[in-house]
């Protein structure tokens, strides 16, 4: 039988770009709130914390979520990376290097979410066209209105070997 | 807040489902009612654990069999299942983004709580939430609903339930008490009177699976959406159509409509007249005009009118394109 | 010749308004720069690294250590007196450490108040109390536990309701104010004479910025100073705001915005929250963090006004010769308007015109500077206008506009522009687009039931900037420069446009330039508003860097015993005669001793008008079943004087149309009358466009250097492209249907209305 946990603290852990962490939170705490708060890692955004923007997009098992309302419990024991996390020993990732060389961004806000969501994409679309960038971001909103050049970014990042590692 | 289970098989969590408690499969909704109030369950059952609920199968003659917890975006990125139920690709497509169709199940898009703006303001007492009256009849109401509303006029926010009922989806249904089936359109009602609610599950139950007889599969179907913006928006109104098309005749023809009603909207005397035309534009418009016949706009949404009335011509006039 | 520093009266244009200061010079300006190896090239942005890997540390990622939250209580209603507040079940509540309210707080002078906390709140969303806790969840639990007994009074949040007669007055002198009005020529006897006359009601909605970066402070006194660190577009107007409503000595507040999620006009301001975490942190002694969640955002950090306005427009023998414009603006608890008639004023070489602008107030939130503020609205209705008149007139749109568009000077002040190529850009926008194609009844689209259109639009803004601005330019010994300045980075790329001005002048490779800005430690640079950023402080850049190089040459020929004039910097190294001698060389030789070079922005020429000008065109389809835009194309093109950085301001442009096209095509806030609620405070109604929203949008410039503007020749370019896309749309809308929607956003709604309108 499952055991009911909660509505106090409890202690969970998970993967947490390619490491365990462990936490002490509540059952209601969201995923967003414990990786910006709990284990520091603030490269991931709150804007709405209603699932309305995609700035804390974030991959729960290779898939793009929005951590906001996501139950940090219900990632136990699952793989969640964030955007720390696809640097790789100092290395920017190549939808990292394709977002600065296409500029595209303003403001940097909604930049982590929608670069996880590309990164996303392109685990299963390792070549992906114009739309399937534009699909894979239609649930990022940019205020700034970088969307142009972050559709660039996004194909040429594919097109760049390294994408598909 | 609430505590919290993740049981590994459905028994279980059956057993846990009791007073208070609610299942949580995305959360895309739930997690966002409770934030602001909306849903105060004691213990959330989280039912991602279990085996068994997800995935889709079709026995050839035996139609098909959707797992209640199957992501919507497993279902959107399935060539054979696309192939076999286009419209509900059609319907997904723009459903939400791709972050919400991989956390959002079809069990839980079809129990998704309407989005009426005075509904969602914990702030304002509306009769949904036990209050004396719907503040959308003489306030804000361009997104609410033009027939069909009796006591609350908001508008069911599916996608999928539209085009399912065009399909005519049947939900299985498991408590701790039994099992049982139900038609897909009758899980959601209008809420009046004392029910103040937008779904006909009983507590403690969950739906477990949606069944697609083999007859609907052998329809052509459509869906169409007219949104505030290109994409991520409920629908300011959704048409799901299928036929059985033969030698440009249509037969057994099912038009629903999402965005205008409290519930999936359909019109059984409309689909009847449009057995055997060739959905041309005047039979399309007619059985349009049927449709809408008792719709009642309230003084910001009439134009939904109009939206339905041609994007039914539309879906209509493409299942014979 | 050094000059010693002397007093000068400065005229800058701000918004629109030109404003009249004393300023501080010394030394000499230089002559506009040449074209160099960084200026004017497509740069990546120096700090890209951080940005997208989620090290730039935004206000919201503050993390201190013992830091307690602040949440602020805010009015149910649109209107009520507040008669008594109890706090005592929050302040015993565990983790709370305080409570602010009217009751229990000293008096503080703020935005003309004498007190934080008003007796009377006047719109939802309006501060009640302020809490702080150990946790941002104990303070929001505790905001439930304040018992506030209010006496709701009678409200009022539409615009027309507001100035209908039956309105409650929320003022003895009612609810309508005077907010500017201006004559030049007989408007009323041109109409008289003209041939031909047009008159319209246009009205624009309410916009809210929603900067993705919600307002918030994190503020932290250590006894004798306070650090407070802000999403803002003005480090130095919230330290000088902060400072005077809580009496500390310039010295004593310190404020630092490193990054900054977007503001778009709404963060030049300073807000109460920042002065709660001030307040708690000087009471505790523990940093205090107040950001905002998007709902109060969404009511309480500003907006833009919706518009009611009037046009009346007369034309004779092919010109227009008559212009007559009234405003209404709804400013909520605001108390200033956005001008919506600036253009009307300054656009066009138009003999008479009269206009008057009102402002209205409403229990609602306070508007803020919105990206071009005024200028949006007004230029909506305008140019919609003038394509109502060309119709009338059997003009072709464009055709028209540039009859009244070739003087040289402001037919306001007579004042000589410094430079002016809205003609260049028409031509540029008409070939882009295909204008010479274009029919005067639209096209047949691209399926059935669409109809295909073009329009156009012109736009004006200032942009000049002006002084006080400063700079410091030093180098550390591995040859690196430091740029410093006082002004912030709000997305626009003013961090990486230093640099290149920078790198520049001294002869480095942008690699050895830093510039360290938003921070209230270097000297003065203004706020980021008015699209006055790059053109203050550039020129002040590049003075400071023109002054360490001259430094450094000076120093290079005493180490390399060699006249210093035989000298030059090329790519990092000290050039002489063939030989190369790194920078690092040279200044490593020197220990601590540290060269310092300082730059000051001269003001700008006197009775020159230093204007931005620039023309969108768009190529729509309309749906006319169902009203649906489909917005294909726009073309920009604009007149902002040099262009720094190519990558950056098409970036600029891209922003500036996709917000307009919400402007024009879907945002909208949505209140109910009788609740005085925003039902869209979140960013599920409110919709700001996605990327499926975005069009095929190609960008232009005149790229000419304004040699009369300052030394780099350099005008702003963040407002510009804001301005002119809804009135394009809503142009190629008409050319494509015949339908005009008068009313931005040009919802399904309302275009199926106006198409309704030609069928009868």
């Amino acid at each position: 039988m499952a055991s009911t946990r909660g509505p106090n603290a409890v202690d969970l852990s998970l993967t947490v770009n390619g490491r365990i962490a462990a936490a002490h939170v509540p059952p209601h705490r969201s995923l967003l709130d414990l990786l910006r708060d709990s284990l520091g890692l603030t490269g991931t955004k709150k804007v709405c914390n209603e699932g309305d923007c995609g700035a804390c997009t974030v991959l729960v098992d290779g898939r793009a979520v929005y951590s906001c309302i996501t139950l940090a419990i219900a990632c136990e024991g699952r793989a969640v990376e964030t955007i720390e996390g696809i640097t790789s020993e100092g290395k920017l990732h190549p939808v990292q290097e394709a977002f600065i060389a296409h500029d595209a961004y303003q403001c940097g806000f909604c930049t982590p979410g929608q670069i996880m969501s590309i990164v996303g994409l392109l685990r299963t679309n390792g070549r992906p066209s114009e739309d399937d960038v534009k699909r894979a971001v239609a649930g990022n909103l940019c205020r700034c209105g970088a969307y142009t050049n972050i559709v660039k970014a996004g194909v040429s990042a594919g097109r760049s070997k390294k994408a598909r590692d | 807040m609430f505590s919290y289970a993740r049981p590994k098989a459905l028994g279980e969590a059956l057993k846990l489902l009791r007073n208070g408690t609610q299942a949580l499969a995305g959360g895309t909704d739930l997690v966002t009612l409770v934030r602001h109030g909306l849903a105060r369950p004691s213990s959330l059952v989280d039912l991602t654990g279990i085996d068994g609920l997800r995935g889709w199968t079709r026995v050839k003659g035996q139609g098909l069999r959707i797992g209640a917890l199957t992501s919507l975006s497993d279902l959107e990125s399935a060539p054979a299942f696309v192939k076999l139920l286009p419209i509900v690709q059609q319907a997904l497509r723009d459903a939400a983004t791709p972050q919400l169709r991989n956390m959002g199940t079809v069990g839980g898009n079809l129990l998704q709580r309407n989005r009426c703006w005075y509904f969602r303001d914990e702030g304002v007492p509306c009769w949904l939430k036990g209050g004396e009256r719907c503040f959308a009849i003489d306030g804000e109401n361009r997104y609410h609903a033009i027939v069909g509303a009796q006591e609350c006029w908001m508008v069911s926010p599916s996608d999928l339930g539209p085009a399912l009922i065009a399909c005519d989806a049947e939900i299985e249904i498991a408590s701790s008490l039994g099992k049982r089936r139900m038609k897909l359109a009758d899980l959601f009602v209008a809420p009046k009177g004392r029910e103040r609610k937008e779904h006909a599950l009983r507590a403690g139950e969950l739906i477990t699976a949606v069944r697609i007889p083999e007859k609907a599969l052998e329809r052509r179907g459509a869906y169409l959406k007219a949104m505030e913006r290109k994409t991520w928006s409920f629908a300011l109104v959704s048409v799901a159509a299928t036929a059985r098309v033969r030698d440009g005749k249509a037969t057994d023809v099912h038009v629903v409509l999402g965005g205008v009603a409290p519930v999936p909207w359909r019109v059984t005397a409309a689909e009847k007249q449009l057995d055997g035309t060739t959905l041309d534009d005047n039979s399309c418009l007619a059985a349009a005009d049927l449709l809408l016949r008792e719709a009642t706009p309230l003084r910001d949404n009439g134009y939904k009118v109009t939206l339905a009335r041609e994007l039914v011509r539309r879906a209509l006039r493409s299942l014979v394109a | 010749m050094p000059q010693g520093p002397r007093v000068l009266k400065s005229k800058d244009e701000f918004e629109g308004e030109i404003y009249e200061s004393t300023v501080i010079v010394e030394g000499r300006d230089l002559p506009t720069s040449q074209p160099g190896d960084e200026i004017g090239k497509a740069r990546p942005r120096i700090d890209g690294r951080k940005r997208v890997s989620g090290t730039a540390l935004y206000t919201q990622d503050v993390q201190l250590a013992g830091m307690l939250h602040c949440a602020i209580l805010r009015s149910p209603y649109a209107r009520a007196r507040v008669r008594a507040i109890d706090a005592s079940k929050a302040e015993v509540l565990p983790g709370v450490h305080g409570v602010l309210h009217r009751f229990n707080t000293p008096e503080i002078e703020f935005r003309n108040e004498k007190e934080l906390f008003r007796e009377e709140v006047r719109f939802v969303g309006d501060d009640v109390a302020a809490v702080v806790a150990d946790s941002e969840g104990q303070a929001r639990h505790a905001l439930s536990l304040i018992a506030v007994d209010y006496e709701v009074l009678p409200h009022v949040v539409d615009l027309e309701e507001a100035i209908s007669d039956g309105a409650p007055k929320l003022t003895p002198d009612g609810n309508i104010f005077d907010a500017g009005s201006y004559k030049r020529g007989d408007a009323r006897k041109a109409m008289r004479d003209a041939a031909v006359k047009v008159e319209a009601t246009y009205r624009t909605s309410t916009q809210m910025h929603n900067a993705l970066e919600t307002h918030g402070a994190v503020a932290s006194w250590d006894g004798e100073r306070l650090t407070i660190w802000e999403s803002t577009q003005g480090v130095f107007e919230v330290r000088n705001m902060v400072r005077n409503a809580l009496k500390l000595e310039p010295t004593q507040v310190h404020v630092i915005c490193d990054f900054m999620g977007g503001g778009f006009g709404a963060k030049l301001g300073t807000y109460k929250y920042s002065l709660y975490a001030s307040l708690f942190s000087m009471r505790i002694g523990r940093p205090v963090r107040c950001i905002l969640t998007r709902r109060e955002e969404n009511l309480a950090a500003g907006n833009r006004s919706a518009t009611l306005q009037t046009l009346k427009l007369g034309g004779k023998d092919g010109r227009i010769v008559a212009l007559e414009h009234e405003s209404w603006s709804n400013s909520g608890q605001g108390r200033w308007a956005a001008n919506p008639t600036g253009p009307t004023n300054t656009l066009y070489d138009i003999a008479n015109v009269t206009s008057t602008a009102h402002r209205v107030m409403t229990n609602a939130g306070a508007l803020s500077a919105f990206r071009a503020p005024g200028y949006v609205e007004g230029t909506f209705a305008l140019e919609s206008a003038i394509d109502e008149l060309a119709v009338a007139m059997k003009v072709d749109p464009l055709t028209l506009r540039r009859r009244h568009a070739r003087s040289a000077t402001d037919p306001r002040t007579g004042n000589r522009y410094s430079l002016k190529r809205l003609l260049d850009c028409y031509t540029i926008g008409a070939k882009e687009i295909g204008w010479s194609s274009r029919k005067a009844e639209g096209t047949r689209g691209s399926s059935a039931h669409r109809r295909r259109g073009l329009g156009m639009s012109s736009q004006i803004w200032g942009g000049g900037g002006g002084p006080p601005a400063y700079a410091t330019v030093h180098f550390e010994t591995d040859g690196t420069a430091v740029v410093r300045v006082g002004v912030q980075d709000i997305g626009t790329g003013t961090r990486t446009a230093c640099a290149q001005l920078a790198a520049d002048e001294i002869g480095l490779t942008m690699e050895r330039v830093v510039v360290r800005l938003g921070d209230t430690d270097a000297q003065y640079g203004p706020g980021s508003g008015g699209s006055v950023t790059l053109a203050s402080i550039g020129p002040a850049v590049r003075i400071a860097a023109n002054e360490a190089k001259g430094k450094l040459l000076a120093v290079a020929g005493g180490v390399l015993e060699v006249r210093a004039d035989e000298l030059r910097i090329e790519r990092g190294s000290v050039v002489s005669k063939g030989a190369r001698t790194p920078l690092k060389e040279i200044l490593s030789k020197l220990s601590n001793s540290t060269i310092v070079g300082t730059g000051i922005r001269h003001p700008n020429p006197t009775n020159i008008a230093i204007k931005t000008f620039g023309a969108h065109f768009a190529q729509v389809e309309v749906d006319v079943r169902t009203g649906e835009v489909f917005v294909e194309k726009i073309v920009a093109v604009h007149d902002i004087g040099r262009v720094v950085n190519p990558l950056m301001a098409e970036s600029q442009v891209y922003g500036g149309i996709v917000q307009a096209l919400g402007f024009a095509l879907s945002e909208e806030r949505v209140v109910d009358r009788a609740l005085g609620r925003v039902m869209n405070a979140n960013l599920e109604w409110y919709k700001i466009p996605t990327v499926m929203d975005v069009p095929e949008i190609v960008v232009r410039f005149a790229d000419v250097p304004d040699r009369k503007a300052n030394n780099l020749g350099v005008k702003g370019l963040g407002e510009p492209p804001i301005i002119p896309t809804a009135a394009a749309v809503a142009n190629a809308i008409a050319n494509a249907t015949g339908a005009r929607v008068r009313h931005a956003p040009m919802t399904k709604a309302r275009v199926l209305e106006a198409l309704a309108m030609v069928e009868a």
